[in-house]
């Protein structure tokens, strides 16, 4: 299921949000009957899955409440706060770990439970040891990653007491399971939409309006830009070997193109959508390419997920106790910034080996999350270095053309990346990342006989170079559909009918155009 | 606040920590000085900060960082 289906976006969606605005009262209920029919269509009978994450989230969040609740009954028996307080912290934090065993023990079942099987079945094979493991294919619950990480937010909030427990079952459900973000996020944090999807507010000509500006933006990189490109990136990841190492760049290069523009395009069209119920969505992407370093970077890409990671192991990990007295210590010899580096250094290796594992079980994930940690641990490292050597030399590290040569470094440190992230296998990945530098052969490369013709290719010069104008306009603070929606309602119009006539006709679809599946919604 | 002040100078020194109030929105401060900079506070005003306080809202300027201070102090 792809959210850019067109039967989807524009029949079955705008009757959903149809009968959302006739119902007078009890919108809530619609909605989260919307979500419910909206995940057994995709998931089927999986949709059990995803009920039982919501219950176990709600009871112990209701249970963590009921504890605290009790603290002043066991004041009066016990008239030692020190003593209930650390009674009731530990009958919550058990809550919390039966919990957060249960849906990991999901999430490892369905999606990491095959990978591991076949190494420990690999290890035998060498040692060797006569077992065999036998684990059946199993089809994972879609979205699982991304609705076990939102309900992990919720509870690890309650327990933290940055949110109080809800009483509502509706309310956490249709936090958890939002239908069009269920498949692909963003994550999202229960005191950012919770109480939105609650109130389940009617749409507005303005919400409507506003909503599908941002689903056609959407629609724009997508049909445009991704589905376009699909063509070479298949072409060239699946018959490497049959291309010289130039065109392999040009596949690669075509693949962070299609990456960035499915994903991007599909969270615009969340957040379109989103509006339409009075639901305001976190960004997920801001100008990722505009970044001074990939640590920046991955403050723009896939923000949510960044985010998620950094609360909930990245500042939790790097101040616990060891950490914390390893940094104190550290300090005092290192100085101040390669002494927090150590424990930072290990709460990050951690993040990116889970974050790897998170986008998928497979080698090529791992090697990708261990890619950007090291990236961005020889970065923290080398950064007081690089300043030194830029004010020796006099360099301006404001100047536009060191931040041109900051953007170009960081593009090609990505583009790397997603090699490995987007192979087949790891071997694949290093022997396309080779023959790039063995077999360049650029004057025998024919850049128009690999699924693109001379059309193709200014159709997506100009489409990226409206997509690069627009997001330096977001850059300079300049809000794009304000000013549109400011417009006189003529004007505006006019722009929004050339624009969706601009998608039909310049659209990558029909005969000869392999839409991109919806490349998030795997993991 | 001097001493918190003198902190943040000591850590990053290219702030103004008088006017800015966007440290962790605008990158001035990034998770390394963060890490510094909590294992600093604690050890010169005595509080624990616990991880779910790290949130750029307390941290954004020096004086939102203070009222953190002082509000971990009277708990």
């Amino acid at each position: 299921m792809s959210y850019f289906n067109s039967l989807y976006l524009f029949l079955i969606l705008p009757i959903i949000v149809i009968i959302y605005n006739l119902i007078p009262k009890g919108r809530r209920y619609y909605l989260l009957f919307v979500n419910l029919v909206f995940y057994f269509i995709i998931g089927n009978k999986l949709i059990i899955y995803l009920l039982l994450t919501i219950l176990s989230v709600f009871l112990c969040g209701k249970l963590m409440n009921k504890y605290d609740n009790e603290k002043e009954t066991l004041l009066k028996k016990e008239n030692d706060r020190t003593l209930v307080n650390g009674k009731i912290k530990k009958k919550r934090k058990l809550v919390l770990l039966l919990c957060v065993l249960l849906n990991v023990g999901f999430l490892f079942t369905f999606k990491y439970l095959n990978f591991f099987s076949s190494n420990i079945n690999l290890l035998f094979e060498l040692l060797p040891i006569n077992c065999v493991i036998n684990v059946p294919q199993i089809l994972a619950p879609i979205g699982i990653s991304f609705y076990t990480l939102t309900a992990f937010s919720y509870i690890i909030d309650v327990y933290n007491n940055k949110i109080e427990a809800s009483n509502s079952f509706v309310k956490v459900a249709l936090f958890i399971s939002f239908f069009t973000q269920i498949i692909e996020g963003p994550f999202t944090r229960f005191s950012e939409t919770a109480d939105d999807l609650y109130n389940a507010k009617k749409t507005t000509y303005d919400m409507f309006c506003s909503g599908y500006e941002r689903i056609l933006y959407g629609l724009f990189k997508k049909i445009v830009v991704a589905d376009r490109v699909n063509i070479l990136v298949e072409l060239i990841f699946n018959n490497y070997t049959t291309y010289t190492g130039a065109g392999v760049l040009l596949g690669v290069i075509g693949y962070v193109i299609v990456l960035y523009m499915d994903f991007s395009g599909t969270m615009d069209v969340v957040c379109g959508t989103g509006e339409l119920f009075g639901v305001k969505m976190p960004e997920n992407f801001r100008q990722p390419f505009f970044s001074k370093n990939v640590s920046e970077f991955w403050t723009r890409w896939h923000i949510s997920l960044g985010s998620w990671f950094r609360d909930y192991i990245y500042y939790p990990l790097s101040l616990s106790k060891p950490l914390k007295k390893l940094t104190v210590k550290s300090r005092k010899v290192l100085g101040n910034h390669y002494g927090p580096l150590i424990s930072g250094t290990i709460a990050l290796f951690v993040v990116w080996f889970l974050n790897g594992l998170w986008h998928g079980a497979g080698y090529t994930f791992l090697f990708f999350g261990m890619y950007h940690f090291v990236l961005i641990a020889t970065g923290n490292f080398m950064n007081p270095i690089i300043i030194k050597i830029c004010n020796y030399l006099h360099i301006n590290r404001k100047n536009i053309f060191y931040r041109v040569f900051q953007s170009i470094k960081l593009t090609c440190l990505v583009i790397i990346g997603e090699l490995f992230f987007r192979a087949n296998t790891l071997k694949d990945a290093f022997a396309m990342f080779s023959r790039i530098f063995t077999k360049f052969n650029l004057t025998n490369t024919n850049f128009l006989e690999i699924g693109l013709d001379v059309y193709d290719y200014v159709i997506l010069l100009l489409s990226i170079l409206f997509l690069f104008v627009i997001g330096l306009m977001k850059e300079k603070g300049i809000n794009v559909r304000e000013k549109l929606n400011s417009k006189k309602t003529w004007i505006k119009w006019t722009i929004l009918y050339l624009f969706i006539l601009i998608i039909i006709i310049f659209g990558a679809y029909g005969p000869g155009y392999v839409p991109v599946d919806p490349i998030y919604a795997d993991f | 606040m001097e001493d918190l002040i003198e902190i943040l100078e000591e850590l990053q020194p290219e702030v103004d920590y008088e006017t800015t109030e966007n440290l962790i929105d605008g990158r001035y401060l990034d998770s390394l000085t963060i890490l510094a900079l909590v294992s600093e506070i604690e050890d010169k005003f005595g509080v624990e900060i616990p991880t779910v306080e790290i949130i750029p809202n307390n941290f954004n300027s020096a004086k939102k960082i203070w009222s953190l201070i002082e509000r971990l102090r009277e708990e």
